[in-house]
């Protein structure tokens, strides 16, 4: 059995060929997908690990709560004294006040040197402590000693040509300040940057004053004298340190970081490793196919090795064993393409402006094993349906001789499709239109692409008719090109439905992205009444200093900056993130339609509340609510408004930017709004406004179009990502077009002669093949498109309350998608059709 | 042997007025499968022509080269050596468009088995050449021969819903919708039982008595030779004999003969 399998595999190469690409593309994303997380994981632990290496424990504030994700909890400081008492500490060698915060480095020429995609920008106390400096090391100069040295990180040095001894400015959430460039750091191993971060590091005093406060730290680090371990140097500094500050060791904060940066990679991970399910769910669509017709085209071989003893279960196990080889080898490939997906989603990020923290690739061995195993899998499981249907064959029945006629789909399978269709349709609509929950929403979506794959093989004639009515324009080869993409509705469903997949995914994913960018055009005309926007100079950048904001003020022409912030903390228990508005000008430059209340009653303790919180919770004017922040803990706040009009603040919950400065400690701005003074020339203010910004290059200031423009290119470009990564899941299914087209012209040798016997020339032969490979790529992105304008409608109307107003379907990108649907599959058709034209007449029209 | 010289003699001249006679002809036709010992002739300068408006039986045992005349006529096949004639065009000479848009136009086929494409209806299968040739078909002519077959009340069935009978007919019919200037019929009744079999030879039959048409038929059943007018015998790949007005019993003569 075992050399009856190997010999048929090889004597099918080019099916094998196709078979192999279609699960090896699967597998190479969802190795690289793996390879590039563990990397950009790896990356963010030696951004924390690194750092706090050499660190035996921390004394830091207590936070009310701990950030699950993010880069960890953002932390309170703690009084600059405490320093005193931990250092009279029995089995303390030395500790060291640390301060962090926001450090913006610019090149010799005042610009501000952006990270790619928003990776931090910090500063740092520079420890005098060998130990306490942990892995960080100078690579040239010293470190710094004055109020006016800076370290940087070797990487912008590097790459920004700044030399030891010049002066860079570097900006701060305070004024900006001028530095001497005095020395670089590494980070051992011949890194010179922190994933992707850059990092100024000034002496403890300086930074205290640039990056805090000069009495407090942001956390204490201490190492022990030899001998004592970490817990009982934890210990004894639990029993000194003032309330509200905790000792904890530093391998619990090292553990605290690594499990952050996995909460933080398990949103990249799962988005990646869904394009790599899609992938692999086409792919296996494929290995379905091309076994089933393999199988077909099989069952006189089948019948006769068992009519000549194969029990049912050898021939069933020489199919699968052909499987498992074939899942084998192709997830191997895939793993080693893997590393080459890897690098090319990363690039793909840097240019989309989603840069993450980045390191040399590591190759995890899980990520081999699980790619072995999951490739390995589709394949086996894909090929069980086919494998075992093919032993049921009678001998008696494959010895006979047959045409491979037509298929009638079952009316089973239609009652099924429809059904699950329908309820999926209905728990769409009743999450739009009822009550139903998101959940609802999100398994009624599944619901109707399952009832659409499995109802698809029943729209096939319906659809082709339609699809292929242009085709009578060309003659015989047009029409029998539908005839034979209908003649087996289930293998030409399958084959398209790899199709339909990948376009209705990236159909609706384009018009999500098309309404989100025409609902922010509405809300920046109707939400705000601004006339410029200042926004961060890099797409991702957290935000700009406030500096900059008190600059634009003073600039002629302008009547109103209101600055916008944004952060997260805990309201009524509940995790929740919030905005921060300058309540003196807010009501002036947004038009939120507050129905109660005004922005101008914030005051030092109110919060204005969407709607839709008020009533759910019950909230009318006057009412308390009762927030949490990670710095400073508990705060009742008096609900003081209630604002109707998500879009341009999309949370629930909106402060003064000086009740985050108290409750959260001093904060970027993330955006400002600029109005101008009546008769003012908007064009001469902007320039004047961008004179002004010289000195703030971490902020720009943008018109009204520009703005959306900004917003707009990030949209694009996350869309652009989507695409590209669905865009593999397209090309395994053209790769099945192709297999399916290989194997029907293979199948058809006989009438494919008879054609050529009565007169079809070559070219019309080709034609043939090709138009039949046009319809049914045409079937599958039809189906694709209408279904994902379905689903981006959908979505977007699911999101009404979230801002989402407009419904935008981008007519000409979707046709733009169809036209290269169509054209990818005459693509697809050439090899078959070459090999269709080549039929020997004689061999095919002379039955022996 | 003097029939085969007479046969050779009617070829022979390629004179315009005897031509004008010959529907096809095969001049020193040979045909050699393999190369160098392993070389095998299935035709061995064979001289051949097949005469307007008659039906033409082919017959001989198997592997005498019948068959691959037959294919080589019909310009299926090309030959390793000589010319074939349809009509005045060599079309031993044609490239491969030019040839297949001469069978297209101007030959009918019939073969044994596999005769129609299972995804179209009978009536869709008799006009398929034309509609190959992106031309309309002449509703009289095929209305006639609808009719001639017997078919009229099956015509928008499938052929997997057709008899094998019913099929060579509506296979028959399609290589004469398009008015060819010759049929080849490669063993059409092999794949019958008796009586659709010669319900098949009899609409060949008249096919030529009543429509005029050149019918040339491969066979090696005596039973279906003698509704030709003439049969020529081939063996070993040459033309050993040939009978005018032939029937069962002297068609079965000269095979036994053959087969001695």
């Amino acid at each position: 059995m075992w050399t009856a399998t190997f010999r048929s595999m090889v004597a099918h190469k080019l099916r094998l060929f196709l078979t192999t690409m279609s699960i090896t593309l699967g597998v190479a994303l969802l190795a690289g997908t793996m390879i590039l997380t563990n990397t950009m994981g790896i990356a963010f632990d030696m951004l924390f690990g690194k750092i706090s290496a050499g660190t035996d424990a921390v004394v830091r504030a207590e936070a009310p709560y701990t950030a699950s994700e993010g880069v960890g909890t953002d932390r309170g400081p703690i009084p600059a004294s405490v320093l005193e008492q931990i250092r009279q500490v029995d089995g303390v060698r030395a500790a060291e006040g640390s301060v962090r915060g926001y450090a913006l480095l610019t090149d010799n020429d005042g610009r501000a040197i952006t990270t790619n995609g928003g990776a931090p920008t910090n500063g740092y106390s520079m420890p005098s402590d060998d130990e306490l400096l942990g892995d960080v090391e100078v690579l040239s100069g010293h470190a710094p000693r004055g109020p006016h040295e800076v370290v940087i990180d070797g990487t912008s040095a590097a790459d920004h040509d700044i030399a030891l001894g010049s002066t860079i400015k570097v900006l701060f959430q305070g004024p900006t300040q001028e530095f001497t460039v005095v020395g670089t750091v590494g980070y051992g191993d011949g890194i010179t940057d922190l994933g992707g971060t850059t990092s100024a590091y000034f002496a403890t005093a300086t930074a205290q004053q640039v990056l805090g406060s000069p009495d407090q730290f942001d956390s204490i680090d201490v190492s022990a004298d030899s001998g004592v371990s970490q817990q009982e140097l934890a210990d004894r500094l639990s029993a000194v340190i003032p309330q509200g500050t905790e000792a904890v060791t530093g391998a619990a904060v090292a553990k605290e970081n690594a499990e952050a940066t996995k909460e933080n990679f398990k949103i990249v991970g799962m988005v990646f490793g869904m394009f790599a399910a899609i992938a692999l769910f086409v792919g296996s669509f494929i290995i379905w196919n091309t076994f089933t017709m393999t199988v077909t085209q099989r069952s006189r071989e089948i019948a006769l090795l068992r009519a000549i003893g194969a029990r049912r279960r050898q021939v069933l196990g020489s199919l699968l064993l052909e499987a498992l080889v074939l899942g084998l080898a192709a997830s191997a490939a895939g793993i080693g393409l893997g590393v080459l997906v890897a690098k090319g989603l990363k690039t793909l990020m840097d240019a989309v402006g989603l840069a993450l923290p980045f390191t040399t690739l590591q190759v995890p061995t899980s990520a081999i094993w699980a790619s072995l195993l999951v490739g390995t899998g589709v394949t086996v499981v894909a090929a069980l349906v086919p494998a075992r249907r093919a032993t049921k064959v009678l001998p008696i029945e494959a010895l006979r001789e047959s045409t491979p006629g037509a298929e009638k789909p079952s009316i089973r399978r239609a009652v099924i499709g429809v059904a699950v269709l329908g309820a999926g349709v209905a728990g769409m609509l009743s999450a739009l239109y009822g009550d139903a929950s998101f959940k609802v929403f999100g398994l009624g979506l599944l619901a109707v692409m399952v009832g659409v794959l499995i109802a698809l093989p029943l729209a096939v004639r319906p659809l082709a008719a339609a699809i292929a009515a242009p085709l009578k324009l060309r003659g015989m080869p047009g029409e029998l090109a539908r005839q034979n993409a209908t003649r087996n509705p289930r293998r030409t469903s399958a084959t398209a439905a790899a199709l339909m997949i990948g376009l209705t995914l990236v159909v609706s994913m384009g018009v999500f992205a098309s309404s989100l960018k025409a609902s922010f055009g509405d809300v920046l005309d109707d939400r705000t009444d601004a006339d410029l926007y200042v926004a961060t100079s890099s797409a991702q950048a957290p935000g700009f200093s406030p500096a900059a904001v008190d600059a634009v003020a003073k600039v002629d022409g302008v009547a109103e900056v209101s600055a916008n912030g944004w952060g997260e903390a805990h309201f009524e228990g509940e995790p929740s993130s919030y905005s921060s508005v300058d309540p003196t000008n807010a009501d002036d430059v947004m038009n939120l339609d507050i129905s109660q209340g005004s922005f101008a009653d914030l005051g030092k303790d109110g919060v204005v509340v969407a709607k839709s919180a008020a009533t759910a919770h019950g909230w009318e004017l006057g009412d308390t609510v009762t927030a949490q922040f990670a710095q400073s803990g508990d705060h009742t706040l008096r609900v003081v408004g209630i604002y109707d009009a998500k879009g341009w603040i999309g949370d629930d919950y909106v402060i003064s930017v000086a009740e985050q400065n108290a409750f959260a400690g001093p904060q970027l701005v993330s955006t400002a709004l600029v109005t101008v003074d009546e008769g003012a020339d908007v064009g001469q203010v902007q320039d004047a406004i961008d004179a002004a910004l010289a000195d703030h290059p971490d902020a720009q200031v943008l018109d009204q179009a520009g703005f959306q423009k900004v917003a707009s290119g990030f949209i694009d470009g996350l869309l652009t990502l989507v695409t590209v990564m669905l865009a593999l899941a397209v090309l395994i299914a053209l790769l099945g077009i192709v297999n399916t087209l290989a194997l029907s012209v293979f199948e058809r040798t006989r009438e494919l002669g008879l054609l050529r016997a009565v007169g079809m020339t070559r070219g019309q032969v080709r034609a043939m093949v090709r138009w039949e490979s046009a319809v049914i790529s045409l079937i599958g992105a039809v189906s694709g498109a209408v279904l994902g304008i379905g689903i981006g409608v959908a979505l977007s109307q699911v999101l009404k309350d979230e801002g989402i107003k407009s419904v935008s379907i981008p007519v000409a990108q979707i046709l733009v998608y169809l036209a290269l649907a169509a054209v990818a599959g005459v693509l697809a058709a050439v090899g078959p059709a070459r090999s269709a034209a080549k039929v020997d007449v004689l061999k095919a029209v002379v039955s022996d | 042997m003097t029939p085969t010289a007479t046969a050779t003699t009617t070829t022979g001249n390629p004179g315009t007025a005897a031509g004008a006679q010959l529907a096809a002809r095969a001049d020193h036709l040979s045909k050699v499968y393999g190369v160098g010992e392993a070389a095998v002739a299935a035709l061995d300068d064979v001289s051949v022509g097949l005469d307007r408006g008659r039906f033409t039986a082919i017959m001989g045992p198997s592997g005498s080269g019948k068959s691959t005349l037959l294919h080589l006529l019909a310009g299926l096949d090309r030959p390793t050596s000589g010319t074939v004639h349809l009509g005045d065009t060599e079309i031993t000479r044609l490239r491969d468009k030019a040839l297949t848009t001469l069978r297209r136009d101007r030959i009918g086929f019939i073969f044994q088995s596999f005769n129609l494409l299972p995804t179209m209806t009978a009536a869709e299968n008799i006009v398929l050449p034309m509609r190959i040739a992106g031309r309309r078909p002449d509703p009289h002519w095929v209305a006639s021969i609808v009719e001639t077959i017997g078919l009229s009340g099956r015509l928008g069935h499938r052929p997997s819903q057709l008899s094998g009978g019913q099929q060579q007919r509506v296979a028959a019919a399609r290589a004469l919708a398009s008015r060819p200037d010759i049929v080849f019929a490669d063993e059409p009744t092999g794949a019958l039982d008796s009586k659709s079999g010669t319900e098949l030879l009899k609409f060949l039959r008249s096919a030529v008595d009543d429509l005029g048409q050149t019918v040339v038929m491969v066979t090696h059943d005596p039973g279906a030779a003698c509704y030709a007018d003439r049969v020529i015998f081939l063996a070993d790949g040459h033309v050993v004999d040939e009978l005018l007005a032939p029937s069962a019993e002297t068609v079965l003569d000269r095979m036994k003969s053959l087969g001695d």
